[in-house]
């Protein structure tokens, strides 16, 4: 039998495929665009293919992310919250605090020893510091988002990018291209600026880490500049990070749906 | 627009209880329509209050009083709350501050708020509220009568406050020339007391595991009964929930069939028309037993010492003084109600909502009932976002789920 979770973000739309043991079968990150019906079927299909089945070998879908609700042959939608701690287990089982930052959403999750959700955090009010936000940021500084990550190598590390609405970050960078700031300053003052938002929600649920683990998913997660800001605010801590950090939620998902479906 | 409103409002109440489909909640309704239509009708004696104002006493001489906040509400209620916060940010208010506020103060500039014959402001709750009570007092060109309300209640505080109510009802006849009439004002306070003690009845069977009420029926209960206190129409209202609440619980029902969550919603409810108690209910089995505010937080009202009894009530709320003292009042809620959550929906521009967010949570966390900070504009509908909302929820009972 096997099991899909399925990820509906407001950016990516993300799926695991895996089988009765709990292994990975296949994975699949596909824009959620406009239509996020399309979305979901691509990245279905996607993964069945990979893995050379047809949708009636699934026993059970679960569907995570804002769209969650959108998918309609599914078992049940549960949260990203839940999803991203039950997934993040599955890479780094020693996980206490696990940062998530996606297309919309910011989130920080307190775990118990038994992985339990026991608090959590999540941005308020608007979508500074997470993906849209870095969006508009390489917008502005007109280079590829995926490139961002290792732009700020060998910055002074000291500029402050202090607005806090995306809008107005993003016309400071603007400012600063026009001074002739140099690129890798002003990511790596974004990069800080995005570390210490995340950090104000770590203290929120952890006001001391206690030497318990930290981990990281959601697509933020792969830029290297964001992951390495992030340890330093957090007082040199290192941040565990799973090769596909998009997946994690969708991870989280396709165990729930081996979990509930009785697998 | 707003007597129109509440005519309808009172007319539909009035039909639907006539025809057999009365409710506690339908009649508690009706009251509010029919203190609106008060406020509104031109030609009663009215006075703008803060939340701490005697309504009872005020009502005995014959004044109808009101909160102004109500208006912000109301305005909520109706979906049109958004051109008269625009109204009070066009004159250059920030749009950080609280929009109760600025729903009413944009009221005052478009010609919505009733004018009043006097004004009674109280430093208690928030300094917004008693800002929007001088502005409409200039406003409207009317005397002001401030209440400094002290934040313990030791007797000389309860001394010095009741002599400010005795001030303040020499400055009523100052203003309007009615002297109290001592019977009609016992016959006010026996009133009140009568409330009291059925809503002290309520609240105890509120408690029931399961719990007799829904999620929405005593929403805003204690803060908007306090304006219907010390009149006949207060204990009928009491009365119907009395009766209800008992009827269900004899007859083994509940507010709704599934309890599988109970919990406690902090400060004030969402006024604009939102999906989140059928969400809890319908969709996660989670039900708000207990308001931060309905609670009876003070001793009946002594009739041979009327203002001290007053005095001791408006000192008693639990947002008047420390901090400590109203973390504490909402640790005492949730072992009654045996809670297994709280939502704090820390209304945008609030102090009262957002200063004290930490250590309530904290306060609750220590007795074991975690809590979940919303970020919520209570008033402004145009910043609420139903999938973010929807998400916290659901992530919350999740949560609250896994420790079960």
């Amino acid at each position: 039998m096997y099991y899909l979770g399925i990820d509906i973000g407001s950016l990516s739309s993300d799926a695991v495929l895996i089988d009765r043991d709990e292994t990975v079968l296949a994975t699949s990150v596909v824009p959620t665009g406009a239509r996020n019906q399309e979305a979901i079927e691509r990245a279905t299909n996607e993964v069945l293919q990979k893995s050379g089945l047809t949708k009636d070998r699934l026993a059970a879908i679960v569907s995570t992310g804002y769209g969650r609700n959108r998918v309609t042959d599914r078992l049940c939608a549960v949260t990203e919250i839940t999803c991203h701690a039950k997934g993040i287990l599955a890479f780094y089982p020693q996980t206490r605090v696990l940062i998530d930052i996606g297309g919309q959403d910011s989130k920080v999750i307190l775990l118990d020893a038994d992985g339990k959700v026991t608090d959590f955090a999540m941005n308020d009010k608007c979508a500074a510091g997470t993906g849209r936000f870095l969006e508009a940021m390489a917008r502005a500084l007109q280079v590829d988002i995926d490139e961002m990550g290792e732009l700020d190598k060998g910055a002074q590390a000291g500029l402050t990018i202090s607005s806090m609405c995306t809008v107005f970050a993003e016309s400071e960078v603007v400012s600063l291209i026009a001074n002739g700031t140099p690129v890798k300053e002003i990511v790596n003052g974004l990069n800080r600026s995005i570390a210490s938002r995340t950090v104000s929600l770590v203290k929120r649920v952890a006001s001391d880490l206690n030497g318990y683990a930290v981990a990281m998913s959601g697509g933020v997660a792969r830029n290297n500049g964001v992951v390495r800001a992030i340890s330093e605010a957090l007082g040199g801590v290192s941040v565990l990070v799973p090769e596909l950090p998009d997946t994690v939620g969708a991870m989280g998902a396709a165990l729930i749906a081996k979990e509930r479906s009785g697998g | 627009m707003m007597m129109e409103y509440f005519e309808q409002l009172e007319d539909g109440l009035r039909k639907a209880i006539a025809s057999g489909q009365a409710s506690p909640r339908k009649i508690y309704s009706l009251e509010v329509a029919r203190l609106g239509k008060r406020l509104y009708s031109g030609t009663n004696r009215v006075a703008w209050c803060g939340i701490t104002a005697p309504f009872d006493l005020l009502g005995a001489m014959g004044i109808t009083s009101c909160f102004v906040e109500f208006i912000g509400a109301m305005l909520a209620s109706t979906g049109a709350a958004g051109e008269f916060i625009e109204a009070t940010e066009h004159i250059g208010y920030s749009s950080d501050s609280c929009s109760y506020h600025r729903a009413v103060t944009g009221a005052a500039i478009k010609g919505l708020m009733p004018e009043p014959e006097f004004l009674i402001g109280t430093t208690n709750p928030c300094s917004g509220g008693l800002a929007v009570i001088e502005n409409l007092a200039a406003h409207f060109k009317k005397k002001l009568f401030v209440l400094h309300v002290p934040q313990d209640e030791s007797g000389k505080n309860v001394r010095y406050f009741a002599d400010q109510l005795r001030d303040m009802t020499a400055f009523i006849t100052d203003v309007t020339g009615i002297t109290p009439d001592p019977e009609k004002l016992k016959m006010a306070m026996t009133n009140t007391n009568r409330t009291r003690s059925i809503l002290a009845e309520i609240y105890d069977l509120a408690r029931g595991l399961p719990s007799p009420v829904t999620s929405k029926e005593l929403s805003n209960f204690g803060i908007v009964m306090a304006l219907f206190l010390g009149t006949e129409e207060a204990v009928n209202v009491a009365e119907a929930y009395r009766d209800e609440f008992k009827h269900r619980l004899a007859a083994g029902a509940t507010g709704r069939p599934k309890e599988k969550f109970r919990l406690l919603w902090i400060q004030n409810r969402i006024q604009f028309k939102n999906p989140i108690e059928k969400l809890l209910e319908d969709e996660f089995g989670a039900r708000i037993v207990i308001d931060e505010l309905n609670d009876i937080t003070w001793d009946p009202i002594d009739l041979d010492d009327i203002y001290g009894g007053l005095a001791r009530r408006s000192i008693s709320i639990p947002f008047n003084g420390t901090i400590e003292k109203r973390v504490s009042h909402l640790r005492k809620l949730a072992k009654a109600y045996q809670v297994d959550g709280a939502v704090n929906p820390c209304n945008w521009g609030c102090r009262q909502g957002t200063g004290a967010r930490g250590l309530i949570e904290d306060g609750l966390k220590e007795i074991g009932v975690p809590v979940l900070n919303l970020e919520v504009d209570c008033v402004d509908s145009r910043k609420f976002t139903e999938g973010q909302f929807r998400t916290r929820l659901e992530a919350f009972v999740e949560m609250m789920e896994s420790r079960k």
